[in-house]
């Protein structure tokens, strides 16, 4: 059966300024489906053209009342009402406050928005180029504050922090010995045997220590032990600084007349330029080893392995390789320590650097690296 | 008689991340030798004043003077003289976890001076007993409770004996009996060493026990300041909101 209309309970709606900006709304009757059109309209109204700073609603005297009454209280307490304003609610029945309590929490909403709210294209694209400036300009801040650092530690020595130094050596350096072994012996192994077959056509097998000892030398040497070195070292400069970040230790160093770029980044950055050619060179004698046991086992006699070795290798493609390897230990360790020193604040701040740091590290590492074979190409090297 | 000079004086100080105004128009004077606790809702930018105040942010427009020199214009260089004025205690503590409780507190000292082994340690044990830590020293940071993080990171910021102690929501995250301590620990350095101290926080309670002045910072403003006393009959409406959440509403 349905009531007529004056049969139903109202809601009534009494706005009290007791202070300037500050008010208490208070909401009487009946606060469900067929109210709440009213009602809103009622509440609207009586805060048109008013500011205040502090809204309360007393919900005490809401005899009853559903969800579509409750989504007019849920918007008062979240500020939809008074923008800025969010409304404090009190005596609200036991059994309407379970109702209310069942609406999505303000962060929800907004995370559901947000993922709605698609901007023009035009917005985008940008946003996204005034982000490429900003980020431009923070590189190169940061490598200026870098220069700046470094300079310094080479007119004072004792700011160097030797220790500090040797432990991120040993870390980056040492202790990645075994891994680089492995990975160069086994790539060695790997192209000697598949080298083996095609040339084997030509009755040129020998000619895969040549190969192999111009392969290693100039490109996988240097390419293999960055790569590693950026996985386990950039990231970890990227992990150390951002967890400092975060913990504010390095506000700390600032409030204490410290240069955390001086304190810090100085030494992962001059660590990495002096660890990543020691590891490049013994990632290439270890890949050489790889084909010059493949090629032995194929027969070969060491004697003229070593000839055709020596043959192939001269004095610039080592230096090549290695000054490779110089820079690139100074660009994977720089950007380490970049993307540490930029963390931001929140749960995966820290293992976001990390990723990028690993990221960017190895794409820059590409990309020098073909620009180098372009020059070398040029140049005849 | 002239003027005194505040310890640190704010003015009409401006700071907008993006869109999002943090600071519209910030008005603040700190007397030397007193303690100002800055009260405010989290969000209300009290850290983001406090970063302004030592120098680790710079303001869109305004003026901050630490004993009547602005240093706003300083260069990074300069700021390091002007840091050494202040101590600054984080929320988290920030002690460097790879050292030990006395490596972290002798660090300032022995990264600025050139002293003695045994002068570095009667500081540093002088400053741990003023904060009443004892036989901690050899402990690392991960070792200790929260509470005495806090005064391992009190007594690496007076170290070097600063003329401003800076703390950063100190009872944050504490549980009551600690911040208790925490609150002894502010009062202690103030009486012991005569320092100027200034307290960002939200803890009504203890901003009430370690204040002479509470100034209240409400939409990037200074709403109120005054004793405590007087704050409690203040009229403002935010503050009398947030003041009821821990006095009651009458």
């Amino acid at each position: 059966m349905v009531h007529p209309v004056e049969d139903r309970p109202q809601a009534e709606v009494a706005l009290k300024e007791l202070a300037p900006g500050s008010a208490v709304l208070a909401l009487s009757g009946a606060l469900d489906v067929h109210t709440a059109a009213a009602t809103r309209r009622e509440i609207s109204t009586q805060l048109a053209g008013k500011s205040f700073q502090v809204v309360e609603v007393d919900a005490s005297r809401i005899q009853h009342g559903d969800a579509s009454g409750m989504v007019i209280l849920y918007e008062l307490v979240h500020g939809r009402f008074t923008p800025g304003v969010q409304a404090t609610l009190r005596g609200l029945r036991p059994e309407l406050e379970k109702l209310l309590g069942a609406f999505p929490k303000p962060e929800d909403v907004q995370a559901a928005e947000h993922l709605a709210a698609r901007k023009p294209i035009a917005v985008e694209v940008g946003m996204a180029t005034l982000g490429l400036g900003r980020d431009f300009l923070e590189v190169v801040a940061f490598l200026g504050r870098l220069s700046i650092a470094l300079a310094g530690v080479v007119r004072r020595p004792r700011w160097l922090r030797v220790t500090e130094l040797a432990r991120v050596f040993e870390k980056a350096g040492a202790n990645a010995l075994f891994i680089v072994s492995l990975i160069s012996l086994l790539t060695g192994l790997i192209i000697a045997f598949e080298a083996a077959q095609p040339l084997k056509q030509f009755g040129a097998q020998i000619y895969i220590a040549n190969m192999i000892g111009l392969v290693m030398v100039r490109e996988l040497g240097p390419i293999m032990t960055a790569i590693v070195f950026a996985g386990r070292s950039g990231s970890a400069f990227a992990a150390e600084l951002g967890t400092m970040k975060v913990n504010e230790e390095l506000d700390a160093l600032k409030t204490m007349g410290l240069d955390p770029t001086r304190f810090l980044v100085v030494q992962r950055v001059l660590a990495g330029t002096v660890a990543m050619p020691l590891l490049t060179a013994y990632s290439m004698a270890m890949g050489i080893l790889g084909g010059v046991i493949v090629t032995k086992l194929m027969g070969f006699p060491l004697s003229l392995i070593w000839r055709q070795l020596t043959a192939a290798l001269g004095l610039k493609d080592i230096l090549f390789g290695i000054i490779k390897a110089v820079v690139f230990g100074t660009v994977v360790s720089g950007l380490g320590c970049y993307h540490g020193m930029h963390t931001r604040q929140g749960p995966s701040a820290v293992g976001d650097s990390a990723t990028r740091a690993v990221v960017s590290g190895i794409l820059l590492i590409i990309v020098i690296d073909a620009i180098f074979s372009v020059f070398a190409f040029a140049l005849d090297i | 008689m002239a003027e005194r000079i505040p310890m640190i004086s704010v003015r009409d100080l401006y700071k907008s991340f993006g869109e999002h105004q943090v600071l519209t128009g910030v008005d603040l004077d700190v007397e030397e030798g007193t303690t100002c606790v800055i009260l405010g809702g989290s969000g209300s930018g009290k850290t983001v004043l406090m970063k302004h105040i030592i120098g680790l942010l710079k303001p869109d427009r305004g003026q901050v003077f630490v004993e009547g020199e602005d240093v706003v214009p300083l260069d990074d260089l300069e700021l390091e003289r002007v840091r050494r004025k202040f101590g600054m205690v984080f929320q988290g503590a920030a002690l460097f976890d790879s050292m030990t409780v006395y490596e972290n507190v002798s660090f300032p000292l022995r990264e600025h001076s050139k002293l003695a082994e045994s002068e570095i340690r009667k500081r540093v044990l002088d400053k741990l007993a003023i904060v009443g830590l004892h036989d901690v020293a050899e402990k690392y940071p991960a070792e200790l409770s929260g509470g005495m993080r806090k005064r391992v990171g009190l007594a690496r910021a007076i170290v070097r004996d600063p003329k401003i102690v800076l703390y950063d929501e100190p009872t944050t995250g504490l549980d009551p009996i600690t911040t208790d301590y925490v609150d002894e620990m502010i009062l202690t350095a103030k009486e012991k060493l005569g320092v100027t101290s200034l307290v960002i926080s939200h803890d009504v309670a203890s901003s009430f026990k370690v204040a002479d002045q509470i100034a209240f910072l409400s939409d990037g403003k200074i709403v109120a300041h005054a004793p405590p006393a007087q704050l409690r009959a203040s009229t403002h409406p935010v503050v009398k909101l947030f003041l009821s959440t821990w006095f009651g509403k009458n």
